[in-house]
């Protein structure tokens, strides 16, 4: 038995890494596994880098970040594999929301509500209120990039009018009931739990942004992964198990019970069930789980966007040191998943279910379209 | 007179943040040391109170609040960055490990945050083997009153004196192979359902 460590933060896209832990799928891996729940990214940030875990469910544009010298070091992280994709919710309050409403109809578009939302960011200027604040969990988060990109989509500055804050989670449903923020991006259950109580209103999900948006990622310490070859191929394959599991309608009731459990995710059953509905989350390891080269560099490429980042990087490179399909592919195979040829593919542009070129078989994809027709090429 | 030196403690364990800041104080230098607790960080903490150092405990969810401020430092009249003086990484390592991790100001004093930090991480250090005492006092606490518990059913229902009612509740017990709390707990179970009036 390898022991190892892993962390994952209460949400429920770390659905994988304890469905792997409730099923006994480590064990039969040959892996004795600890896992830790940490309270903040941070932590599992610093940890990874001093070797206090092995492995741990991370936002996919951290170990890009930290990689480009974006905020503290993290040490060398690999990424064999995504959690799943989707998940996130975006919550305005009550007061917002009235004003994103237009002859009393919500539009429900993003590109509608963009719209009405550089009406209320001109309203609030010509009356000399202050901005509009939205909160996200991190800096370097698809959350961040997702508000940025809609808000950036009718026009609007977001560095210049919007005010950013970063706050956890667990206290952003309290920040809008006292009106300190004006909404939020979050991972589920957190929205879900925050409508339910009456602090706002969900006003879209990941799928309303990106039908299939990259999310959460398992982030190996490289040099873990470099000393246990075989332990990290197991590793994938227990996770890659989990998502067979959690992705089979029949197991749903059982997900919710695991996720559910205060060691877990320790919110209401209700909202758990809302969010798994609601938030588009996939778990589906044939669909959701391969770790795209064309994800990472869409990540950067967001960094760059939004000014955090210089153009001037080995985008290409970084991406492929830590995104590793051929890791994902050795572990998948075995299971009888279907292996995509290429490393990267272009995102978006996909209103339909289309198919790429994979091993033994094709693999049927579900739509990949961005809410404003966007489309990002590798090449 | 030297400017005082200000530290800003989050933690949701304000007993454990006691401890703290009572460690910071002893460790006092040649400079007077301001403390502040919170359990929750708050932006304006840092315009009203103007730390030098922010110590939060990593149970904290408000860990990646403090965090961001390194780089959105518009919200914040100075720059808050993380504790990372490479020339100290067991401080800083300790310290994670302990459940505690450092912010300090651009150009604070690098022993002073060193000191700061590993005292922060001996009273985590402490308190965490406090609270494992603690749980296990709870534990043993919650024995004991099973044991009375049955004993009291017993000298009840079959008339024995408290000694002997011990005496009959540790030879089952031995008897059994089993723990007298579990004896006693099995004891606590069978007359809920010997109570009476419940029978029909």
């Amino acid at each position: 038995m390898t022991e190892l460590k892993i962390a994952y933060s209460p949400l429920n896209d770390a659905a994988l890494i304890l469905v792997a832990e409730a099923l006994g799928f480590y064990d039969s891996e040959g892996l004795n596994v600890t896992l830790i729940r940490e309270a903040n990214w941070s932590n599992i940030r610093d940890k990874l880098a001093y070797g206090m875990i092995d492995a741990a469910h991370i936002l996919a544009p951290m170990p890009f970040a930290a990689a480009l010298g974006l905020g503290p070091s993290m040490g060398r992280i690999i990424a064999p594999m995504a959690l799943g994709a989707n998940g996130n919710s975006v919550l305005v309050s009550a007061k917002l929301k009235a004003r994103l409403e237009d002859g009393g109809k919500l539009d429900t578009s993003l590109l509608g509500s963009a719209r009405l939302l550089a009406r209320e960011v001109e309203r609030r200027r010509k009356e000399g209120l202050g901005r509009l604040v939205f909160a996200v969990p991190f800096t370097w988060s698809p959350h961040h990039f997702v508000l940025r990109h809609w808000v950036a989509s009718a026009g609007l500055d977001p560095e210049r009018q919007i005010q950013w804050i970063v706050v956890p989670p667990s206290r952003m449903a309290d920040m809008v009931k006292d009106g300190v923020i004006d909404g939020f991006c979050s991972g589920s259950p957190w929205p879900q739990a925050a409508q339910l109580n009456g602090h706002g209103e969900i006003l879209f999900s990941d799928p309303d942004y990106w039908t299939l948006k990259p999310e959460k990622v398992l982030g190996v310490r490289a040099a873990w992964a470099e000393a246990n070859p075989e332990a990290t191929i197991a590793l994938t394959r227990a996770l890659l198990r989990a998502g067979q599991w959690a992705s089979t309608p029949a197991h749903r009731e059982d997900l919710i019970r695991i996720l559910a459990r205060t060691a877990s995710v320790n919110a209401p059953w209700k909202a758990i069930e809302l969010a798994l509905d609601g938030s588009g989350l996939t778990f589906d390891p044939q669909t959701a789980t391969f770790p795209w080269i064309s994800h990472a560099k869409w990540f950067m490429g967001q960094m760059v966007r939004w000014g955090m980042l210089s153009p001037d990087h080995d985008f290409d490179q970084l991406a492929r040191h830590v995104y590793r399909p051929d890791l994902w592919r050795e572990a998948a195979a075995p299971l009888g998943l279907d292996c995509p040829l290429a490393d990267e593919k272009t995102e978006g542009g996909q209103p339909a279910g289309w198919e790429i070129p994979a091993k033994p078989h094709n693999i049927l994809m579900p739509a990949n379209q961005l809410f404003d027709g966007g489309v990002f090429r590798c090449a | 007179m030297a400017k005082t030196v200000n530290v800003l403690i989050i933690d949701p364990d304000e007993a454990r943040a006691e401890q703290v800041a009572e460690g910071v104080r002893a460790d006092n230098g040649d400079q007077e040391t301001v403390i502040r607790q919170e359990r929750h960080f708050e932006l304006r903490m840092l315009r009203d109170f103007d730390p030098d150092m922010v110590i939060i405990a990593c149970e904290s969810p408000d860990r990646d609040m403090l965090e961001a401020l390194q780089v959105a430092n518009e919200q914040v009249p100075r720059p808050v960055v993380m504790f990372v003086d490479r020339s100290d990484d067991n401080a800083t390592a300790k310290a994670l490990e302990a459940g505690v991790a450092g912010y300090i100001v651009d150009g604070f004093n690098p022993k002073r945050i060193s000191s700061i930090l590993t005292v922060a991480a001996q009273r985590f250090a402490v308190t965490q083997g406090l609270r494992k005492d603690l749980d296990k006092a709870k534990a043993d606490l919650a024995a004991r009153k099973t044991i009375d518990r049955a004993k009291g059913v017993l000298m009840a229902s079959r008339n024995l004196s408290e000694d002997d009612a011990y005496k009959a509740l540790r030879k089952h017990a031995m008897d059994t192979g089993r723990p007298i709390q579990a004896v006693a707990a099995d004891i606590l179970a069978v007359s809920d359902l010997l109570k009476p009036g419940d029978s029909q």
